[in-house]
């Protein structure tokens, strides 16, 4: 069961290619706030291109002294109005102009001087802090970044993260949904810490990948051809520094390639290590009372111990495979800086350019080398998503219960339940019922009696469709199960599990569970007919008392009762109950026992039990053995056949009272 | 393993929380001073132990590494801007740096073209040259810092699941798993941050900021009283947005935390809720805590942003200010304060002391410089709420106080020999409503005592008392005559086998979690055990054997295997006292009988409690003890029982077999 539900970990080139391009997809919905953000990262364009001039005002004219109309280049023409006005300004005055402007730049996009590109983003505070990726991305899910600070910015910034969000929240209840419509037997328990980790620090990946995806192909070569632009304006369209800049996109692009795979494989390692620590820790959070009654702590300590050891150092070796391919690039890099730097030095010392120019020009270099690194880098970057995508999808593909919802519904059940030479085998195909035939009618208490292991609760399962027969067709007043919709048959079935399940809710809301539109009247005789009332009174808030996690406080008796209420206040036709009287003592398994019989006027009742005293009360009782009926009929007809296995059964646990 | 032991609040058991606990709750007493950061720090000095040699490493080498860049560094810049753009003379130090022959770049009025040129290429291929040799430092320091941090959390992560574990099942009967789960990761994962926010980080940019400050008071005294002016207004802001941010900060992870629980809980309970249909209410419930996560995040997230966009606003004035009035000066060509400094380390050539571009450019480089490590100071102290709040909920759990703790002196218990008594032991969760109550009890050793009652009456929790898994209120659980307190908690529990009544399995092998209890059981330990719960034959017929992997909570099993599971995995502890809490109530009656003919004769010398409610289990038992209420109201043998007229077993009895003697009667053909 455990293979069945793991996904591919070695992710080709292409299959991350095709779960980015699936990702892409999701974004629909998103479509009008990409576009809002969008026109947000390209407003902020427009104050970044003024940036540069005032640090070169500051330099030539007030410290160089170099006269407006002597300088070797010109200004571009929105910057030339600005010139114009301060042409006569003396020194000290110009001075004083330039930073107030300096200034107003300052609070409307929290910069000058030279642009600094530095990402307003709250979620890269942990890189290098000795996390793992789940610390990691429960940062990213609520990533807001700006390219610019300020008023702007924060503008900016609190739009973009309530993308983030509204985004992040969406795929999260999309992929919940469909976790909770996975088959019953395909979800483990063991499985519950990985499904969390999926749902809180995976599903990021898609997020992420829309916005690197939609905002960086535009928003970069935009950046580029404006400030090439602005450039072109004042220095010539040949300028070797536009190319150089350009160059980072080959830079970041091509030395880069080969590390792909090795970052897929690495991030997949690592949310792997984190799921499975999540899971080792949920596990023996979930067992502690069998952890601390067997004396397990020891070995639990030292599982987690391992599993979370493993999971950080999955993470340390994913970033160091991030810092390995970030070094590649970096070495090309450096040439070209090499080579900016000699051309603009030498354009100086040729008296080209001023020294003012040196900080204009550095500033554009930078901005495009900036640009062309994150358009060049996009591909590296998404390896890291592509590996949260191929979990999040996995689970998404997962077959889910086959409901096609263009099936009819069931109408209410009013006559029988018929199973005709129904077969079933678990998924490594080790059969565990074979042509079992039987009908039971709407009045009846149906009986499964049979050894452990014989196949009992299987059997029971097939009726509200928790697991689909593999030959043969069950039928409720005719209609096979299989082809209507799960909706309507499960609203028609209350199921009582061997083992009770509890939610951290009242006692009211967790019988209610059963029926949400049940009047207190009826939840209390529910709870009544179970034997689960008197305990309830006696508790300090009575039916409002909350039971903590899984009803911790409560005896398992007392679970048992509850979860018996809760199918009791369900008024489904067919009311199945699987060893509901094990951990009953004799007087409640009485009353229970009556109760059912009055339930089953109109009700189909299946129970399965060992006991004789619930066996006993059935109309029809199914003798089971190994998957196959084996003997059949009511207890009184049962102990007629001299040599009956029922019988030898029925003996076997009453001996001792003779 | 507390360092700060604090005085507060130690009314109730369970939340027995330290006084700096419940930051970020908004109150008066929801204040971040000197006095907690440093006890926040204190109390995580102990987790840097184990890499204290590391760190010291981390931070020498760090600091070497700067320093030893710091004096090239502003040369570099210098010779850029006054040698190469400008043309003037370089200076002795500059010239060697950088490889020239002192005598024809150092020495002369003025550089012309062609040496202005070789400067540069000099001057870039050594900066390459040196970022090569230093690049490959900082990626191995920069390695050895995560590897620390990482380390660091680990053990706080160890240190909390220990504590987890420790703590009484009264506390894991309120906690939410997925609460624990997110303190666990995302709330303990704080620690490296705050090593980083209160340690390193300081300490890189105090020193930055003193460094620059200094260097800068060389320059001009003024341009660095401009840096020291702008710390009130900073400070001020810092103050009065701390507690927001941190009442933001708290309730993010609340939101988060409880989101956490949410999708836990429906998982674990899957089964009931599509059994149910409640899917879709489930989904709504799932959407409204997401909702809220992010919606707290949102706030949380909105006011740090906003605190540094306001921070920034002080510090970005601060050096457009700076850099201007710079400006002014390097127009006046006014003389550097430091001048004789300056001529003396080489920095400038005899004649020079005065503002020049290449002086200017590294005046901005290091004001900027103090700015920068002023904003990121403040940042440092806005992130330091949101860490010191997810601390908080760490050390929150971490200082709760286990209600069953080994006593001091507790001695490793002794092999039993005589006997087993309760005396006078009452016990509840709440104190008002006892679940027991006075109960006396005697077992001696060999015997095998059935402990039986109606549904609730509290057999369960005479056996987890027993194991300690909660100590009395009053009264005590003597082993040959000592309280059982007096033993340590690991020879108590190791001395009590228990097959549960909730079949607990593992998700792991079969033959794993039969040797659950004693990992180096042998293989044939393992079969042996099998054998008494009568669990060899089923698993030798699973796909796998003994190799089977078993889902969680054992799926795959019918719950009558898994009860044999958990009997094979107390009969292989092999321990002195062996408690079956209605172990068989899932098997069928053929196998009841075989499970528990061999558990009699593997039981010889143990004791052994039997709680059940089935008849043929209860007689084999020599005693059996009835519970009602709370209070065991009989005690005897099967027959002296059956033998009081209107006695509670009888009665008990009368109704399960009465009826089914009556219906066998009825029904057996004779």
């Amino acid at each position: 069961m455990r293979e069945r539900l793991q996904e591919n970990e070695r992710l080709e080139g292409a299959q991350a290619v095709r779960l980015i391009a699936r990702a892409l997809r999701y974004v629909r919905p998103f479509r009008g706030g990409f576009g809002i953000k969008l026109a947000l990262l390209i407003g902020s364009f427009v104050p970044m291109l003024l940036l540069p001039w005032p640090t070169k005002v500051l330099i030539d004219q007030v410290i160089g002294g170099i006269p407006f109309g002597e300088q070797p280049t010109p200004f571009p023409f929105f910057v030339q109005p600005f010139i114009d006005a301060a042409a006569d300004l003396p020194r000290t005055e110009l001075l004083f102009w330039t930073i107030a402007v300096q200034s107003i730049l300052l609070v409307a996009i929290g910069a000058f001087g030279i642009s600094s590109r530095e990402r307003n983003d709250a979620s890269d505070r942990g890189i290098p802090q000795g996390w793992d990726t789940a610390t990691r991305t429960e940062n990213e899910a609520n990533a807001g970044f700006s390219l610019v600070g300020g008023l702007l910015g924060l503008i900016d910034y609190r739009f973009t993260m309530r993308l983030s969000q509204k985004l992040n929240h969406h795929y999260r209840s999309q992929l919940f949904a469909r976790i909770q419509s996975l088959p019953m037997t395909s979800l483990d328990d063991e499985r519950i810490g990985d499904a969390v980790y999926r749902v809180m620090y995976d599903t990021t990946s898609i997020t992420q990948t829309c916005y690197r995806l939609i905002l960086t192909p535009i928003a970069a070569p935009l950046y580029i051809l404006l400030t090439v632009w602005v450039m072109g304006l004042v220095y010539g369209w040949q300028s070797p520094i536009l190319y150089m800049g350009l160059g980072f996109l080959f830079v970041a692009l091509v030395p880069t390639l080969p590390f792909a795979g090795l970052q897929r494989r690495y991030s997949a390692r690592s949310r792997r290590a984190g799921s499975t620590t999540t899971s080792s820790l949920e596990e023996s959070l979930s067992n502690v009372l069998a952890v601390q009654s067997l004396n397990g702590e020891e070995r639990e300590r030292a599982r987690f111990g391992s599993d979370s050891e493993d999971s950080f150092r999955q993470y340390r070796l994913k970033l160091f495979v991030e810092i390995l391919t970030f070094l590649a690039a970096a070495v090309f890099g450096t040439g070209l800086v090499i080579g900016v730097l000699f051309h603009i030095g030498d354009a100086i010392i040729a008296g080209h350019q001023s020294p003012g120019d040196f900080a204009v020009l550095m500033s554009f270099f930078v901005s495009i080398a900036a640009a062309s690194t994150d358009l060049g880098s996009l591909w590296i970057r998404l390896q890291n998503e592509a590996t949260g995508l191929n979990r999040v999808f996995f689970l998404m593909d997962a077959t889910s219960e086959d409901d096609s919802s263009g099936s009819a519904s069931l109408p209410p059940v009013r006559e029988r339940l018929e199973m005709q030479e129904v077969g079933f085998a678990y998924e490594d195909g080790e059969p565990t019922l074979h042509d079992v035939s039987f009908e039971a009618r709407v009045g009846q208490v149906l009986a499964l009696v049979g050894p452990a292991g014989a196949g009992k609760t299987t059997l029971a399962s097939l009726v509200p469709r928790f697991v689909v027969p593999r030959s043969g067709r069950v039928l409720l007043d005719g209609h096979d199960v299989a082809h209507v919709s799960l909706q309507s048959l499960r609203a028609q079935v209350a199921f009582v599990f061997q083992e009770t399940v509890l939610f951290d809710a009242t006692i009211e809301e967790n019988i209610r569970l059963g029926n949400p539109l049940a009047s207190d009247v009826e939840v209390r005789r529910a709870a009544r007919i179970a034997g689960a009332d008197e305990f309830i009174e006696a508790l300090p808030d009575g039916y409002r008392t909350e039971l903590g996690r899984a009803g911790g406080k409560l005896s398992v008796g007392q679970k048992q009762r509850l979860s018996i209420a809760r199918a009791l206040v369900r008024d489904a036709p067919i009311l199945i109950l699987d060893e509901p009287t094990s951990a009953l003592d004799p007087d409640t398994e009485r009353r229970l026992v009556a109760a059912l019989r009055e339930a089953s006027r109109t009700r189909i009742v299946i129970v399965i039990a060992h006991r004789l005293s619930t066996i006993r009360e059935a109309d029809q009782i199914l003798f089971l053995e190994q998957g196959a009926i084996t003997e059949r009929g009511n207890h009184a007809s049962l102990m007629a056949l001299p040599d009956g296995r029922y019988r030898r059964h029925v003996e076997m646990q009453t001996r001792g009272a003779d | 393993m507390a360092i700060v032991e604090g005085a507060a609040g130690r009314t109730d058991p369970v939340s027995r929380y330290r006084d700096f606990a419940r930051l970020g709750g908004g109150g008066r007493s929801d204040s971040l001073g000197f006095r907690l950061i440093l006890q926040l720090l204190l109390r995580c000095l102990p987790l840097l132990g184990p890499v204290k040699w590391p760190l010291i490493g981390l931070l020498v080498a760090g600091t070497l590494l700067v320093a030893a860049i710091a004096v090239p560094g502003i040369n570099i810049v210098n010779v850029f801007w006054n040698g190469v753009l400008e043309g003037h003379a370089l200076s002795d130090f500059q010239a060697r740096m950088i490889f020239l022959p002192p005598g024809e770049f150092a020495a002369v009025g003025s550089l012309g073209g062609p040496e202005r040129r070789i400067v540069l290429r000099h001057l870039v291929w050594g900066v390459t040259g040196l970022t090569f040799l230093v690049a490959p430092l900082f990626i191995a320091l920069a390695y050895l810092r995560i590897w620390i941090l990482q380390r660091v959390n680990q053990q706080l992560r160890m240190r909390m699941i220990e504590q987890l574990q420790s703590l009484s099942l009264r506390f894991h009967a309120e906690q939410r798993v997925g609460d624990s789960i997110y303190r666990m990761f995302q709330d303990s994962s704080m620690v490296t941050q705050l090593i980083q926010v209160l340690l390193l980080s300081p300490l890189e940019n105090v020193s930055r900021l003193l460094f620059s400050i200094g260097i800068v008071v060389l320059w001009d005294p003024r341009l660095a009283l401009m840096l020291l002016i702008a710390w009130p207004p900073l400070l001020f802001v810092g103050h009065r947005l701390a507690r927001p941010m941190r009442a933001g900060f708290r309730r993010a992870r609340e939101a988060n935390s409880a989101l956490t629980s949410r999708i836990q809980e429906t998982l674990a309970g899957l089964k009931v809720i599509k059994a149910y249909g409640a899917e879709e209410s489930e989904r709504r419930r799932f959407e409204t805590a997401s909702l809220s996560a992010f919606d707290a995040a949102y706030e949380a997230r909105n006011r740090f942003v906003g605190y540094k966009v306001i921070v920034f606003w002080c510090v970005g004035l601060t050096l457009i200010l700076g850099i201007g009035w710079a400006t002014g000066l390097t127009a006046d060509d006014a003389s550097l304060f430091g001048k004789r400094f300056f001529i003396a380390m080489g920095f400038a050539s005899l004649n020079a002391g005065t503002w020049n571009l290449g002086f200017y450019n590294n005046f901005k480089d290091r004001f900027g410089d103090a700015t920068t490590a002023s904003n990121t100071l403040m940042d440092l102290w806005g992130t330091l709420q949101d860490v010191a709040t997810g601390l908080d909920r760490t050390f929150e759990m971490l200082d709760l106080e286990p209600e069953v703790e080994n006593a001091p002196g507790a001695v490793p218990m002794p092999p039993l020999s005589r006997d087993i008594a309760y005396v006078d032991v009452t016990f509840g969760y709440l104190q008002d409503r006892p679940i027991l109550e006075g109960v006396d009890l005697r077992v001696g050793a060999g015997s095998m005592l059935a402990i039986v009652g109606p549904t609730g009456s509290g057999k369960s929790t005479l056996m987890s008392l027993l194991l300690r898994l909660y100590d009395p209120v009053r009264g005590r659980i003597e082993i040959d005559g000592r309280d059982i307190r007096e033993f340590t908690l690991d020879s108590l529990r190791g001395s009590i086998a228990i097959a549960l009544q909730e079949n607990i399995l593992f998700g792991t092998t079969v033959r794993e979690n039969i040797r659950y209890a004693v990992p180096d059981a042998s293989d044939e330990e393992v079969r042996a055990a099998a054998r008494v719960a009568c669990a060899d034959e089923f698993i030798e017929a699973l796909p796998a054997g003994y190799d089977t992997l078993l889902g969680e909570r054992g799926t795959k099993l019918s719950s009558g295997q898994r009860q044999r599971l958990s009997i094979a995995r107390a009969v292989i502890k092999n321990a002195p006292i062996l408690v079956l809490d209605e172990p068989t109530a899932s098997l069928d009656a053929a196998t009841e009988h075989r499970v528990l003919e061999n558990l009699r004769r593997w039981g010889a010398g143990r004791v052994i409690f039997l709680i059940t409610h089935r008849l043929s289990t209860i007689r084999r038992a020599g005693a059996i003890a009835v519970i009602r209420a709370g209070r065991v109201v009989e005690t005897g043998s099967h027959e002296v029982l059956m033998a009081r007229e209107d006695g509670e077993y009888r009665r008990l009895v009368e109704a399960e077999i009465g009826q089914a003697d009556r219906a066998l009667r009825a029904t057996v053909v004779p």
